[in-house]
């Protein structure tokens, strides 16, 4: 009974002790390789899950096997139309052959050293040959599916894979900016002046407009009027003539004296000679 | 000395423990720990076991999912509600939060507000390297935005990107960049935005999907989006010439409304004042035609009497006027007479009624 008791503790012991220094989880996030005494062992990673090894002779290099983001400083590049820009990118990037990576560049520290070197290599003759409004606007995708290719390409031999290369800002340098921004407002300005013009250009017209109108509606009343006028006049002459064709004698009679009472109502000087009709009767 | 030593030695045997055990003492002491330890042990042995076991109970919140590892190897996706994973060290859970819209601000920094709360027009300070941005057309936009997103996919948001929140605002960069990069600056200041903000997002998207971080964004927001300090004045001036060209216009319209309806009075005031001399110059006529014939019935019926009288009545009427000179002078001495018109004597007091 104390012998086996004994005997069991100690099973159990050792049997905790093998197993933790053998046994080792990796994470989801993870992937690892064996190392045997400096060399690794087996040719494929470890995925996620528990896994086993030799206790002492055999240790474990974790990896992250998750997307990893390289952030390139802000790098000053010329474009083919000689303008200078300020290009900041980043990089997606993933270990995909933990092995290669160990012994081409053992840490993630190399790694970035690696990637530095590349990814601005080719991001700076990629964007060699554009000019700045292309690298700013519609070649962007073009320059940056143009990277990535050619960094995959020259990272695959070091276990990386490049993911994608991303132009995040392209910024002028403060005096390209400067220049921008008097054009900026040279544009403006010409803008306001236009429109201002073109309310006064429109503003006038409308104003010739009515005037002309205004003088025609004129005319218009004018011309419809004499027209009135006239018919007025004609109208009148043809009833005198038809009263008057009746007896043009006694019209002429009676015209004469209204016209005498008329014409020498005032101030009038009368000589008569007694041969008048109108003293007859004196003499 | 003796008495000293024999009092110490009396001292000691007093404290417990205070004089070097036996090996007896000590068999007899475990002994006794053996027979006291094993009711013990087999009390707390299943209650430990049962702790380990209880463990293992986890509730999963209605806003989160529960992602199980066994062994640190994905295993399952557990939904609200209480659950169960086999204990430590063989399964673990995380419980990301999916159901929560989270918000990213991308040239701007809210200032003395939680992150969580929906953005609200006020204190805010511009971040200037990343709200100026380059546009098609080579000028500069300052662009202020929000992006609100969650996670859509708890496994790969756990285990697909090594910081998702980074790889997202790097993704938002870019995306709004490149968007503002292909359109021009009126596009982003006027009635481009829609647009844009829907670009942003479905060009986010993809990227965040190529990367599979199990995000979702759920909206691009665009805030304040203005030209930049150094050229806002001249944008200012552009709004307010567009404001005055359509006063000018404005103005010349009132004008016209103000002149066509007072010409057209006055036309037809012209027109009708017409219309009165032809009506009044028919009716005068045809008033004297009346009484031209009424008068002329008359005299057909008695000529010469008629002529007669109104002869006389005219000439009386001439004659009866007291300003009138009137001299009768015979017709030799008018013969001898010399005509003399004295025309500066005799100033005319009335203008002459025009001749017939």
């Amino acid at each position: 009974m104390k012998k086996t008791t004994i005997i069991f503790a100690a099973a159990i012991i050792i049997g905790a002790f093998v197993l933790t220094s053998a046994a080792f989880t990796v994470d989801q996030t993870q992937q690892a390789i064996v190392i045997q005494l400096g060399r690794p062992i087996g040719d494929k990673a470890l995925g996620p899950g528990l896994h086993f090894k030799l206790p002492v002779v055999q240790t474990v290099v974790f990896f992250d096997a998750r997307i990893l983001d390289f952030d390139a400083k802000p790098e000053e590049i010329t474009t083919t139309d000689k303008k200078y820009m300020n290009v900041d990118s980043y990089t997606k990037w993933k270990i995909i052959d933990p092995l290669t990576f160990y012994t081409k560049v053992r840490t993630i520290q190399g790694a970035r050293a690696r990637l530095d070197d590349i990814v601005r290599s080719q991001l700076r003759v990629a964007l060699g040959r554009y000019t700045l409004i292309e690298v700013v606007s519609h070649k962007r995708q073009e320059i940056m599916d143009m990277v990535t290719e050619r960094s995959k390409e020259l990272l695959m031999p070091y276990g990386i894979e490049v993911l994608d290369v991303r132009i995040k800002r392209t910024d002028l340098p403060a005096e390209n900016a400067r220049s921008i921004y008097g054009r900026m407002k040279a544009e403006r300005e010409r803008q306001a002046k236009q429109y201002r013009s073109e309310g006064q250009e429109a503003s006038a017209k409308i104003k010739a407009n009515a005037d002309k109108e205004r003088a025609i509606i004129l005319a218009d009343a004018g011309k419809q009027a004499e027209i009135i006028r006239g018919e007025g006049d004609a109208q009148a002459t043809k009833v005198y003539a038809d009263a008057l064709g009746q007896s043009p004698d006694f019209y002429e009679f009676t015209r004469s004296l209204e016209a005498y009472r008329q014409g020498f109502d005032k101030n009038t000087r009368f000589i008569l000679t007694p041969k008048s009709p109108f003293l007859k009767h004196l003499q | 000395m003796n008495w000293d030593w024999d009092k110490l030695q009396k001292q000691q045997q007093g404290r417990p423990g205070g004089k070097p055990p036996s090996f007896d003492d000590f068999q007899e002491q475990f002994d006794k720990l053996k027979r006291f330890k094993l009711p013990g042990w087999k009390l707390v042995l299943p209650i430990l076991v049962l702790l380990w076991i209880a463990s293992g109970f986890y509730i999963v919140e209605p806003d989160e999912v529960g992602v199980v590892k066994q062994f640190g190897k994905f295993n399952r996706v557990t939904t609200a509600g209480p659950n169960y994973h086999i204990p430590y060290p063989v399964e673990s859970v995380l419980t990301p939060k999916v159901t929560q819209i989270r918000r990213v601000e991308f040239g701007f920094r809210s200032v003395g507000r939680p992150l969580t709360q929906s953005f609200q027009q006020g204190v805010s300070r511009e971040v200037k390297e990343e709200s100026l941005m380059l546009t098609g057309d080579e000028n500069i936009v300052s662009v202020q935005f929000i992006v609100q997103y969650l996670i859509k996919d708890a496994e790969h948001y756990l285990f697909n990107v090594n910081d998702p929140e980074q790889t997202l605002a790097h993704a938002g960069e870019a995306a709004m960049r490149e968007v503002i990069g292909n359109g021009k600056i009126d596009d982003a200041l006027t009635t481009g935005k829609q647009e844009i903000q829907v670009q942003t997002r479905e060009l986010m998207q993809r990227i965040l999907d190529n990367y599979q971080t199990g995000l979702s964004v759920v909206a691009v927001q665009m805030q304040n989006v203005h030209p930049p300090d150094e050229v806002i004045e001249a944008f200012k001036d552009v709004a307010s010439a567009r404001e005055d060209k359509s006063r000018f216009i404005n103005e010349a319209e009132a004008y016209q409304r103000d002149i066509l309806p007072k010409a057209r009075g006055e036309a037809s005031r012209i027109v009708n004042a017409g219309l009165a001399y032809k009506e009044a110059k028919v009716r005068r006529s045809e008033g004297d035609a009346a009484r031209f014939l009424a008068v002329l019935t008359e005299y057909n019926k008695a000529k010469d009497i008629t002529r007669e009288r109104l002869y006389l009545e005219t000439m009386e009427a001439l004659l009866s006027n007291p300003d009138t000179e009137k001299l009768v002078m015979s017709d030799d001495a008018l013969k001898q007479s010399v005509p003399y018109l004295p025309l500066d004597k005799q100033p005319r007091r009335v203008a002459p009624k025009e001749a017939q």
